[in-house]
């Protein structure tokens, strides 16, 4: 069975005037996969990926993530379904600036009541894994672009969600710095089996990405 | 621990944006304190002197006394009052009375008065009035047909030290009583109704002016402290049940003092009510410029799953932390500015006719500083702040995350 399977979803934005950001998209991710969803500026991916997070919600069609409809749960749940079995990655890396980098990574298990000794194991654990035990007492503004962007995947990934949400996460990154992140989610894939859902339009990413969703004008290419 | 490191440091994130409100609550704070404390110091020493200019912390009659005083109206089983008395913990001292009206007459002039026959050494152990004496020198024990008069009736009566004056009164018995006393003090208590309206003679005196043998129609007993009344009261009334006397409170012989007290208190928490408004608006604008600045971080705290109270919460905990430093300075600098003034005095010469009308007997007030003034406004203040925070916290609790995280 798919972990995250979605039906005939459709989303108009209304303004001054109607914005037809999804129409009728269906697809499916499976456990364990390196998916992307691509296509140009306003064919609708980062829209579809806040479908899936369960940021928003779909006009028409449904969402499955493991055994829960995400189109008929209340916002309450869906807040705790994304604390449990989602992580996010965001364009703009989104560290919280008053926290350091081990903070940041606390931050979900604290949500989770996870207790101050274990998220704190579990995070100098994650931190030296990737080689970065040396930022764990650093706040993002002390850390480069790839920097707090590798630490944004590491607070996405340690409680070792379902799925991982990634919103053009080497957008603001140089290729290095884009490869050297996308070499870390790759490992995590490969090693935790965390799946990643990735909306870009960065090569590396497409290259790198073992399924790909095209968008464009909002339907399935 | 970690939400609450957190709003710690969103608090000093906007440093001088923060110390501005801290030191908005904070002033705000000790002035309360500070007014708190001159209204209670006052307040005090206004009951103090009052109690201790005549009237005592508690009062016994015969029933019925208090609403329609009369000379025949003496208070029953005397002896056994005094026993009651003597036998409470909490009293300082206690004087029987024989309390009566009469015409001070001299060859210039007349005038109304209240007369006190009392025991001077019981009278001193109650009243400040031996304390008063201006002139003269106060009752003694064998001063029989002397009497103490207060500086404004000696006026009027123009007479001096060492001179005569005649009191006529109607005795107990219904017939006409006169004697002639001579002035051998003059008092100034502070009390326009005393310096101008009560003399004081021995109580002997006093019982053979109003044919009074052995009889007297007042008790008055002072405590320790006023914080006693009401317990002292409670006792006095529960041993003396059955024997047709009425013990009385001072807020009951007085109740404009009580009155003043409420009324003025009622006029403080006006000033207070103002004060917290203003501090109010400060507090609301410093938090809804936070919560403004940080619209995406909400966004991102509530995608990765943080529920709305949840945000609630460390809204309102990032403004009770402001509150409290506010607060902690605040109530220094309140005890500190209210502990000097404690020591040293605030004088209100100035002032001093209209404190002399509500039995303020100096003119220097001295501010209290009390753990319930500090208590209460420290909860007052961080109440005030968290309900404050309350609106902006749910302004937050309710962004959409799928558009807070894309807010610029």
């Amino acid at each position: 069975m798919a972990l995250v399977e979605i039906e005939h979803v459709w989303k108009t934005y209304r303004d001054h005037v109607d914005v037809h950001a999804l129409q009728d998209v269906s697809m499916e991710l499976n456990r364990g996969e390196f998916a992307a969803v691509v296509g140009p500026s306003g064919s609708g991916k980062t829209t579809l990926l806040n479908m899936v997070g369960a940021l928003d919600r779909p006009d028409r069609g449904a969402i499955r993530i493991g055994e829960l409809e995400l189109t008929a749960t209340p916002s309450d749940q869906l807040a705790d379904f994304r604390l449990q079995h989602l992580g996010f990655i965001f364009q703009s890396f989104n560290l919280f600036p008053v926290l350091t980098v081990i903070e940041n990574l606390e931050f979900v298990p604290a949500l989770q009541r996870v207790s101050k000794k274990d998220r704190r194991e579990k995070a100098h654990d994650l931190l030296r894994a990737v080689g970065m035990a040396d930022l764990a007492g650093k706040r993002p503004s002390e850390l480069s672009g790839g920097q707090q962007q590798r630490a944004a995947v590491l607070r996405a990934i340690l409680t070792e969600p379902d799925l991982v949400l990634a919103d053009e996460p080497t957008a603001n990154l140089d290729s290095t710095n884009a490869g050297r992140l996308l070499d870390m989610m790759e490992q995590l894939n490969r090693d935790k089996g965390i799946t990643f859902l990735f909306s870009t339009h960065d090569p590396q990413v497409m290259e790198r990405a073992r399924k790909l969703v095209r968008l464009k004008d909002g339907k399935v290419a | 621990m970690l939400f609450l490191a957190m709003a710690w440091r969103n608090v000093w994130r906007h440093r001088r944006r923060s110390l501005l409100t801290v030191a908005t609550i904070a002033l705000g704070l000790a002035f309360n304190i500070f007014m708190r404390g001159i209204g209670d110091g006052f307040h005090e020493q206004m009951v103090d002197n009052s109690v201790q200019a005549h009237i005592g912390h508690l009062q016994v009659h015969r029933d019925g006394y208090h609403d329609d005083p009369g000379i025949n109206k003496t208070i029953p089983e005397l002896e056994r009052v005094e026993t009651a008395i003597s036998g409470l913990t909490g009293v300082r001292g206690y004087s029987v009375r024989v309390l009566g009206d009469g015409l001070a007459s001299t060859a210039a002039n007349s005038a109304g008065v209240g007369i006190a026959g009392v025991d001077p050494g019981r009278e001193r152990s109650v009243t400040t009035i031996h304390r008063a004496v201006v002139a003269g020198s106060y009752l003694g024990p064998e001063d029989s047909q002397s009497i103490l008069i207060g500086e404004r009736l000696a006026k009027l009566l123009q007479v001096e030290l060492g001179e005569n004056l005649v009191l006529l009164v109607q005795a107990a018995d219904g017939s006409m009583g006169g004697e002639k006393y001579r002035i051998t003090g003059i008092f100034r208590s502070g009390s326009p109704d005393l310096d101008r309206g009560v003399v004081y003679l021995l109580r002997q005196d006093a019982e053979s002016l109003f044919a009074l043998a052995g009889r007297a129609t007042e008790a008055a007993v002072l405590l320790n402290s006023s914080q006693d009344v009401d317990r002292v009261h409670a006792e006095l009334e529960r041993s003396l049940a059955g024997t047709g006397v009425e013990v009385l409170p001072w807020y009951v012989v007085e109740p404009y003092i009580q009155q003043f007290i409420d009324l003025d208190d009622a006029f403080f928490y006006v000033i207070v009510l103002i004060l917290f408004i203003v501090i109010s608006v400060g507090i609301l604008n410093t938090i809804l410029m936070s919560i403004f600045e940080r619209v995406r971080e909400f966004g991102v705290m509530m995608s990765l799953g943080m529920k709305p109270r949840q945000v609630v919460r460390l809204v309102v905990m990032e403004a009770a932390l402001l509150g409290l430093v506010g607060a902690l300075v605040g109530a220094a600098l309140g005890s500190a500015i209210t502990l000097y003034y404690a020591s040293v005095g605030m004088d209100f010469a100035s002032w001093a006719e209209g404190a002399a009308a509500l039995g303020m007997t100096t003119t220097v007030a001295y501010p209290k500083l009390t753990a319930a003034n500090l208590v209460v406004s420290n909860i007052s203040v961080l109440f005030v702040v968290m309900l404050v925070a309350l609106y902006p916290a749910v302004h937050a609790a309710r962004l959409r995350p799928v558009e807070a995280i894309r807010h610029v």
